[in-house]
């Protein structure tokens, strides 16, 4: 789609001259313009189809052509001196009959329906000026689908813009729903009721411009958008960093909308960051402190908690910090117990990998989404991301129809005529190439996927790396397989689907002008991140082969931020417990008084693990928002804020700084992570360098002096910082590496902060009128560049929108009348800010890898026996994967029974069938030389190409059942396929039970509206 | 349908039809059949075969009348080893006939199924098609039998697969039977059909000669039109031309329905006027009856009455009196049938028939369709026929995605124009005078002291 103002024509509107690009469509280049013209079928990231005929305006010859024709806008291209008319009189009369005829059918839900308030067919009813009904005659009606936990479904409302299968099909790729019938009967919806089995199908809820679709938990709790209170936030799920805008009512999250952002995810989610967000109101949160005593039962101060950390006056404590902690809460952390004290909570093998990213980091700068979508060819390494970053694999999807769109540009139709172009195109897509351990939802449309365990990926991508360090690509392709035969390495090693797919590889990136490499931390495989960097230096040689973008996408939505404080001497989850238990053995070693975690479920951690931590830290202060393993066994237990309850950043894959705002206070005691480390530091005090008394920019914290002074001496704190501002001038302060994250207030601005509210928000509604009409005040924070109410400056002078609103544009289609064009940059925005990733970690030889000697055990045995080493690979769930989601209970409701892949040969020599439920049984010798066993009761799934040294599965294996294991399948007993099933279903219908209360207690909270008149610390009130 | 065939000039088309048992592979070569086939394949290059029909004046016979040979000239042509030749070229014949009151290629399919196969033969040749396929309506299941014995005939003589007799040129030829929809003859709907998605119509451009069939090059003709292919081939421009003594040229088939006295159909010179059709091959109406109005080409088509039956049936002639040739096949309205309830019976085809794509048809048929249905049972008031005359604008062309709901519109239109006594008398009566038992209620209610508004 256009994103340019290039090639700028002068075009008549109404008889007044405009300027407008040649590369938009007219719909989009009028409401480029700011002019209201009605549209519904038409959406900027899914171009022109011209189905719904509302956007119709007149275009005349030239100037003294009176009468004009009727044209569809969307499906018109813009020409220099072209006159159209939107006011001219047959033109508005039949916009408004269009709406008529859509009325025909329309129910009157709008006080009933989710939509009302943010509705696009309302706002285009009001813009047209159709009011008076004249048809008489009945409206069809259907039947509902259910459609899964997510997204509702009411087919009576719908409008028939097609815009939902367009979205679903078309753009994302999903298969199990679509359009049925015909006339003015046609349905969408599915084959049978079922959840949608898409990852983005919460999408279908913003496309919709009526409520057929409709957010399910949204409308379970449900409050009009006038009514909600809005902010500026940042996904918490992973590290894409997508930008949303969560909405709340009374103390309670309500809902997350997209927040449009061009670079990053435009118009659409996942349904992980839609609907993810469940775990704020989620049974297992934690409210409460745990281990300290209030002096005053209502309220928890300040002194309270001094008063417990007393004991601990300047003492050390190891800090596990965590990669989904924002960035100031892991920045105060570790320097509250210096960089020697500090781990992110990753065990080894992530410390390794970790070690790699840091490097990759530096190669160069990290393609945006937007910059995905552009790219001709495109290799997957390793990662799922359809489950562990979602949103790029829906741009991945997109930039698989350059191909396409480049075939109708050479027959001169534009990318925006969608249909055309999908006609055009046919089944033509750019090359998309994907080495991965599991099946994925790329796969279908993935030129090859070729599925093999990690060791092998890495020797596949050292093959390329030979192929592209033999010289000029047009000599070697043209002998392409001689090279390949008189290679004794790619002979013996690789097997002939990797030589293939490797040729295949070659010859793709030799043609490919933008071409991207995608690899991610999932498998956490040290050595495949290295043979990563590897190849990338190879691209660096005069081979004539374009050097892709590359991306590595780590799980967390702060990874990077972790990455980014881990130096040299940052500490695993081994060396912590290993640092515990020496000073055990050791009585001269500095004593640890303890451990504090931050926002670190430790998931990886085995029990064993767990308890030793326990057993071996004498204070063990845990900070989090949800009940977890450590929170239970925790001396002190500090309530934390979610996302939406506090102020912070998080660093995306690409090292991009993104502030999430607070949209309501939490009920006290709960607060900030950073808020509650302040109160540490008080006590614990902060590690300063040594040096650091002049202005000397040096610290004891990564970054690349060699002077760099190791000793770190404890200073007391004397400030207490009430605002995020103040952490930052405080952390600027002390410690000269921490980033410029936020912009000085520019005092010759409008310096109003902006409402969090719309201006209808309604001051006084009918909620607590039965306890009182008094309307409390509204709450006041420091530093705030927001305000709790609607009184504050409008949302279009700010670059970090609560949220889309504007004159006769209720729904988020407003988002049009705030980008210099449309799909362009908004007339407010903040240039991006990117953190410095430094590579200090590699620095530490533990976590650089040993150059292995090739061994036997490399060389594939092609013989069809199964091979007695096995590795499992668990598949990524965008749904459980990552453990705040996992919380959520319409996600937990989605959960399936157990599931493994194995090959044909496999299931052959076991006597098993697919779909077959069965007992499998995975043993291997652990670290202590110790059989470890796990019994799984399952369905075996064969897949034909799956090589029969993998298998992979839905459910998890402990650690040491990952690789070099044993595997025996036999067929489950009906009584242990039973149990299962009932156990199964019992978690379902748990998940459910939870759902239900947490419902029924929002909604008995509706009239205990929580009221801080000051959002900021614990002595706020 | 009548027996016997009123002696012509010519009638290429229709002269060894014989719908008992069509002819064989060599009745029909007896007859003169694959003569055309042969010139274009083994004596002409397909550029000049491209000139021949341009030059012959051919023009489409489905119901828009574009000149073939112009629409053939849009397909992109390749030299043989060129890599940017598509893997595919398709050509098309579309058979699948469901516009009310057309029965034509019906005709030609049952009874003379060879003589479409050696058509496409030419036309694939041509435009350099190495696929064809013959889109037939599914419930011609004759047609369909018919069709597939004719085609395993001419494989077996090889005129069909690898190396058309000797030469370098091969076609593969199938017979798709649709699942039965009225879009599906409009030629983008019926590409979408044929590639098994829903069958909406395409937006154009890009147009099928460039991208149609999967992306590729192709071409949609009707039956009737590729029919005459073979005989422009084997007797000449000269003597296609020398047919009609106007500037149309070649052959047409014509049609009657209706209550005449011998409706059927009747391959005539292009022009003969609406009189001469109606009363000298229909035989006239039926005793007691009397000419009311007809449509000319098929329900899209706007009335024509009375006035108008000297008007000579060609495109030009009907466009210039208000309405389109479209399939030549009239549909006549009696003097004793309710044009009001003929007009619903219509709009109720096209509100079944319409695909649900764009808003002004999906819609608006229907609103149209609970309008005349109120009128026809004495509901109606007199702001129904505004709101009737609005929905005409509101579905005519340019507003619409297709051709159906103008054409839905057309019979409408005219019918207000000219039978607008008749929609006032259902309106201010309450009833319709055709309709004995609407009648009778209407009289009971009156005499009930009803007020009539």
């Amino acid at each position: 789609m256009s994103v340019s103002n290039k090639n700028s024509v002068t075009i008549f509107i109404d008889d007044q001259p405009y300027q407008v690009s040649t590369e938009d469509n007219l719909l989009a280049g009028v409401l480029s313009q700011k002019l209201n013209l009605p549209y519904f079928c038409w959406h900027p990231s899914m171009g022109s189809v011209g189905a719904c005929r509302q956007c119709a305006v007149t275009q005349f010859q030239d100037e003294n052509d009176q009468r004009g024709r009727l044209v569809m806008a969307c499906t018109t291209p813009v020409t220099d001196g072209m006159r159209i008319s939107i006011k001219n009189a047959h033109a508005s009369e039949f916009r408004e009959q269009v709406i008529a005829a859509m009325m025909t059918n329309h129910p009157h839900d709008c006080p009933v329906c989710a939509e009302g308030g943010e509705c696009h067919l309302q706002d285009m009813t009001v813009m047209t000026g159709h009011s008076a009904r004249e048809y008489q005659g009945t409206k069809r009606t259907f039947t509902n689908q259910y459609l899964g936990e997510l997204v509702g479904h009411e087919m009576n409302r719908c409008i028939t813009c097609y815009r939902c299968t367009r979205f679903y099909n078309d753009y994302a790729g999903g298969k199990d729903f679509g359009v049925y019938g015909s006339k003015n009967q046609v349905y969408f919806g599915r084959q049978t009721d079922g959840a949608l089995e898409s990852e983005f199908s919460g999408n279908l809820v913003e496309v919709c411009p009526t409520g057929v679709f409709t957010n399910k938990a949204f409308s379970a709790h449900y409050t009009r958008k006038w009514d909600l209170q809005s902010a500026p936030s940042v996904c918490s799920h992973c590290s894409v960093g997508c930008n949303l805008s969560i909405g709340e009512r009374y103390g309670s999250v309500r809902r997350v909308m997209n927040r449009y952002n061009p670079e990053l995810n435009g118009y659409f989610l996942c349904d992980r960051g839609r609907f993810g967000i469940g775990y704020v109101n989620g049974e297992e949160r934690l409210r409460q402190v745990k281990g300290i005593s209030q002096q005053s039962p209502v309220q928890l101060s300040t002194l309270d908690i001094a008063k417990a950390l007393s004991h601990f006056r300047l003492k050390n404590f190891i800090g596990i910090g965590s990669a989904r902690a924002s960035l100031e809460a892991n920045f105060y952390l570790k320097n509250i117990v210096g960089n020697r004290n500090f781990s992110v909570g990753y065990n080894d093998s992530e410390m390794q990998a970790a070690a790699q990213h840091a490097q990759l980091m530096q190669l160069g700068r990290t393609p945006n989404l937007a910059e995905i979508e552009t790219s001709d060819f495109i290799l997957i390494v390793g990662e799922d991301i359809t489950q562990t970053a979602a949103r790029m694999a829906l741009s991945v999807r997109q930039a698989l129809r350059n191909a396409a769109i480049a075939k109708a540009s050479s027959i001169g139709i534009p990318s925006w005529q969608d249909s055309a172009v999908r006609t055009i195109g046919g089944t033509l897509l750019s090359p998309l190439f994907s080495l991965n351990s599991t099946t994925t939802k790329l796969d279908d449309v993935a030129e090859q996927a070729l599925l093999i365990p990690v060791e092998r990926m890495s020797l596949c991508l050292q093959a390329l790396e030979k192929l592209l360090s033999l010289g000029n690509k047009k000599i070697v392709e043209k002998h392409i397989n001689e090279h390949f035969l008189q290679d004794p390495f790619l002979q013996e090693q690789l097997s002939s689907s990797e030589q293939h797919f490797v040729i295949t590889v070659y010859q793709g990136l030799c043609r490919a002008n933008k071409p991207m490499l995608i690899s991610g931390t999932s498998l956490v495989n040290a050595e495949l991140l290295e043979s990563i960097a590897k190849l990338m230096l190879s691209f660096k040689q005069d081979n004539g082969i374009t050097e892709p973008g590359l991306i590595i996408t780590p799980p967390y939505s702060n990874s990077v931020g972790a990455l980014s404080l881990l130096d040299e001497h940052s500490l695993s989850i081994e060396q912590v417990l290993t640092k515990l238990s020496e000073q055990v053995d050791n009585e001269k070693l500095l004593k640890l008084q303890g451990v504090i975690v931050l926002e670190q479920e430790l998931a990886k951690c085995s029990e064993n693990q767990i308890q030793q931590l326990r057993a071996l830290a004498e204070t063990l202060i845990v900070l989090d928002h949800s009940e977890n393993r450590l929170t239970k066994l925790a001396d002190i237990v500090l309530p934390v804020a979610a996302v939406s309850e506090g102020d912070g950043h998080y660093i995306n894959y690409q090292g991009r700084a993104q502030k999430f705002t607070q949209v309501h206070p939490p009920v006290l005691p709960i607060q900030e992570s950073w808020r509650w480390l302040d109160s540490i530091a008080d006590t614990l005090g902060i590690k300063v360098s040594v040096e650091n008394t002049s202005t000397a920019p040096l610290s004891a914290l990564a970054g690349g002096s060699a002077n760099i002074s190791s000793k770190a001496k404890t200073m007391t704190k004397n400030t207490s910082c009430q605002s995020l501002l103040q952490l930052h001038q405080f952390f600027a302060q002390h410690y000269p590496s921490w980033p410029e994250l936020i912009a000085d207030i520019d005092s010759e601005s409008n310096d109003r902060a902006t409402a969090r509210m719309s201006h209808r928000a309604s001051g006084r509604t009918s909620q607590m009128a039965n306890i009182s009409v008094h309307e409390s005040k509204t709450t006041q924070k420091s530093d705030d560049d927001f305000r709790f109410s609607m009184e504050g400056a409008s949302i279009r002078q700010t670059s970090n929108m609560p949220f889309a609103w504007a004159p006769g544009w209720n729904s988020n289609q407003a988002i049009g009348q705030y980008q210099e064009h449309i799909n362009g940059t908004l007339t407010q925005h903040s240039k991006a800010n990117f953190i410095a990733i430094s590579a200090d970690l590699a620095n530490n030889t533990h976590w650089q890898l040993v150059n292995k000697v090739a061994s036997d055990s490399d060389k594939i045995d092609y013989s069809e026996s199964v091979p007695n080493s096995l590795s499992y690979v668990q598949q990524q769930s965008i749904y459980f994967s990552e453990w705040q989601a996992a919380l959520t209970p319409e996600f937990k409701m989605l959960k399936q029974s157990n599931q493994l892949f194995i090959s044909n040969v496999t299931a052959e020599k076991m006597g098993v069938k697919s779909r077959q439920w069965c007992k499998v049984v995975f043993s291997a010798t652990n670290e202590q030389k110790q059989l470890v066993s796990q019994t799984v009761i399952g369905q075996v799934m064969v897949l034909a190409n799956l090589p029969p040294s993998l298998v992979f599965g839905n459910f998890p294996l402990c650690q040491s059942l990952t690789h070099q294991l044993e595997m025996k399948i036999t067929a489950a007993e009906a009584q242990e396929k039973t149990d299962h099933l009932s156990q199964f279903n019992d978690d379902v219908l748990a998940a459910k039970a939870s759902k239900e209360a947490v419902l029924k207690r929002l909604k008995e909270n509706d009239q205990t509206i929580p009221i801080r008149l000051v959002s900021g610390g614990l002595n706020d009130a | 349908m009548s027996d016997s065939w009123q002696s012509s000039n010519i009638k290429p088309l229709t002269e060894w039809v014989n719908l008992q048992q069509p002819p064989t592979y060599s009745e029909y070569c007896q007859h003169g059949g694959y003569q055309g086939a042969k010139h274009a394949v083994l004596e002409h290059t397909p550029n000049e075969v491209l000139e021949i029909v341009k030059n012959s004046g051919l023009k489409g016979r489905g119901g828009a009348g574009f000149p073939t040979g112009m629409k053939w000239s849009f397909v992109p042509m390749f030299a043989e080893d060129d890599e940017n030749a598509p893997e595919n070229k398709y050509l098309v014949a579309n058979a699948d006939e469901m516009e009310p009151g057309t029965f034509k290629d019906r005709l030609l399919l049952e009874g003379i199924p060879h003589q479409l196969v050696e058509a496409m033969i030419i036309a694939g040749y041509t435009i350099g098609a190495n696929k064809a396929y013959i889109f037939l309506r599914g419930e011609y299941h004759l047609a369909a039998k018919r069709l597939q014995q004719a085609i395993d005939e001419a494989y077996q003589e090889n005129w069909l697969g690898e190396k058309i007799q000797g030469s370098k040129y091969s076609l593969e030829l199938y017979v798709h039977c649709s699942a039965g929809r009225y879009i599906c003859g409009e030629e983008t709907a019926l590409i979408n059909a044929l590639e098994g998605k829903r069958a909406n119509p395409r937006a154009k451009p890009p147009f099928p000669q460039v991208a149609g069939l999967f992306g590729k090059p192709t071409i949609v003709n009707n039956v009737e039109t590729l029919s005459n292919l073979p005989h422009i081939l084997k007797n000449g421009i000269e003597w296609f031309q020398a047919i009609a003594p106007n500037s149309d040229a070649g052959s047409k088939i014509y049609g009657a329905c209706g209550r005449v006295k011998t409706p059927g159909l009747w391959e005539l010179p292009m022009g003969p006027t609406l009189r001469e059709i109606l009363f000298d091959y229909a035989g006239g109406m039926q005793d007691g009856l009397n000419f009311r109005g007809l449509l000319p080409g098929g329900a899209s088509t706007d009335f024509l009455v009375a006035e108008h039956l000297d008007t000579p049936m060609d495109y030009d002639s009907i466009a210039k009196v208000g309405s389109r040739l479209g399939t030549g096949g009239l549909i006549v309205l009696d003097d004793k049938n309710c044009p009001v309830a003929m007009v619903l019976n219509l709009m109720r085809f096209f509100a079944q028939e319409s695909c649900g794509w764009c808003t002004p048809c999906r819609d608006g048929t229907p609103w149209a369709v609970e309008v005349l249905t109120r009128i026809e049972h004495g509901k109606g008031r007199i702001e129904d026929l505004d709101t009737l005359a609005k929905l005409c604008d509101f579905m005519w062309i340019g507003k619409t995605h297709c051709a159906l709901a103008p054409g839905a519109v057309e019979p409408l239109r005219s019918a207000l124009k000219y039978f607008h006594d008749d929609f006032l008398q259902h309106i201010e009566q309450g009833c319709c005078r055709y309709n004995p038992e609407s009648l009778a209620k209407r009289t009971q209610v009156a005499t009930a002291g009803r007020a009539v508004s």
